[in-house]
């Protein structure tokens, strides 16, 4: 019973304060959250709009897409339709791969058969300035644009001109390079397949 | 004769001094060296990471200041940790929905104001011993000479590494960039540069 006083008297503040402050974070969190989202929405689009200049518009696909994250739970994904007019022109979503310091949220878009890439861009990573944030730039990037949207593989040298499905990675920079093409890998044949059972694209594909 | 007043008048003003000269925790104290070196390539991140400290600086002394006479000894560290990790947390959400971009250019470097040692320091030699009102004229201070010493290093890259500044063009079209000084070696050079004027400064004033 002593000991339990003691504990109490010593560390009351600390577990009132730890109560305090987390509800300071969720009520924080819970005000600020939609604007966040909003705000990811806007960039969303604004960097599917980069990858696909031809669509004229990003529409949510209406059907669920579910897939298995990296992690191994089951997500809803959101995929968006580009088109122009009427004229599908490619498909956008969002992957997510775990970088070298925090998870590396990327926009995909593949072309309207979903046969290859058109190219990725980065909504949101943490991962070290100067090293891993070169995925960021164009010359890891643009090895993506034309790739096939099957069996990308990561190779230590090679000309990142030649657009294959090998992926040249960034030196100094591989855990990075290697959570761009792992999450790739693992999201693309998923999606693609719902896609196709959804009726959305062709089996021939 | 000088009076209580007078006594915590100049209390006041040499604390709110203290941080934009004397104990400038960039210039003087070399303090925060992390976001000095990593976000001053230009002024309008420097800027924003400087407001964001002041934001975690307040918050914090002002809770630790609050709770200064219930604090253990042993526990205080774990204390000033879980309050300033709260407010940069909560500094993180606000930049993330009010300033999306700059949220963006910033990076690791906000959530990294926790382990940030001006802010646990203000805390320990200040807030924890200070009633609120003068643990919030040090936040002010010291935040303020640490937002003053980031947009000089910035503004100073910033101009010489690109010939802008706040991103407009101020520098004639002649004038060629050192693009060394936005660069993280321009940040060391520079740092360096501005370290050695203010300690000419200071022994020629004494």
């Amino acid at each position: 019973m002593r000991s339990i006083r003691h504990f109490f008297e010593q560390s009351w503040l600390l577990i009132v304060a730890s109560f305090f402050f987390g509800l300071l974070i969720a009520v924080t969190n819970a005000a600020l959250s939609p604007r966040i989202e909003q705000n990811r929405n806007s960039k969303l689009n604004e960097l599917a709009g980069g990858l696909l200049p031809d669509a004229t518009a990003f529409t949510p696909v209406a059907e669920t897409i579910e897939i298995q994250a990296l992690d191994g739970k089951q997500q809803k994904l959101a995929v968006y339709r580009a088109t122009t007019g009427s004229q599908t022109v490619g498909w956008v979503f969002q992957v997510v791969g775990s970088g070298f310091a925090d998870k590396i949220e990327l926009v995909v878009a593949v072309d309207a058969a979903f046969t290859s890439l058109a190219g990725f861009d980065v909504l949101a990573s943490n991962e070290t300035p100067g090293f891993g944030d070169q995925i960021k730039y164009g010359y890891y990037r643009d090895q993506f644009k034309g790739a096939p949207t099957d069996g990308l593989t990561l190779v230590k040298s090679g000309d990142p001109a030649t657009i294959d499905a090998q992926i040249v990675a960034i030196t100094g920079a591989t855990v990075s390079s290697t959570a761009v093409v792992r999450a790739m890998d693992h999201y693309l044949p998923q999606v693609k397949t719902q896609l196709q059972q959804k009726g959305l694209i062709g089996h021939g594909n | 004769m000088a009076t209580d007043s007078d006594g915590q008048t100049c209390v006041y003003k040499n604390t709110l001094l203290a941080g934009l000269w004397r104990e400038n925790p960039v210039l003087r104290l070399l303090l925060g060296m992390c976001p000095t070196l990593a976000v001053t390539a230009a002024v309008k991140p420097a800027f924003t990471m400087g407001m964001c400290v002041v934001f975690v600086l307040v918050c914090s002394n002002v809770m630790v200041s609050l709770m200064r006479d219930k604090l253990k000894p042993h526990l205080r560290i774990l204390m000033f940790t879980l309050t300033i990790a709260t407010f940069v947390t909560i500094a993180d959400l606000l930049l993330k929905a009010f300033q999306p971009d700059m949220s963006a250019a910033l990076g690791p470097y906000v959530p990294l104001i926790i382990v940030n040692c001006i802010i646990i320091a203000r805390a320990e030699a200040c807030a924890s011993k200070n009633p609120i009102l003068l643990s919030i004229v040090d936040a002010l201070s010291m935040g303020a000479g640490f937002t003053v010493a980031l947009c000089v290093l910035a503004g100073i890259r910033e101009v010489l590494g690109t010939g802008k500044f706040f991103e407009i063009q101020v520098m004639p079209k002649a004038f060629v960039p050192w693009a060394a000084l936005s660069m993280p070696v321009g940040a060391f050079l520079a740092l360096g540069f501005l370290l050695g004027l203010v300690t000419l400064i200071t022994k020629k004033r004494s």
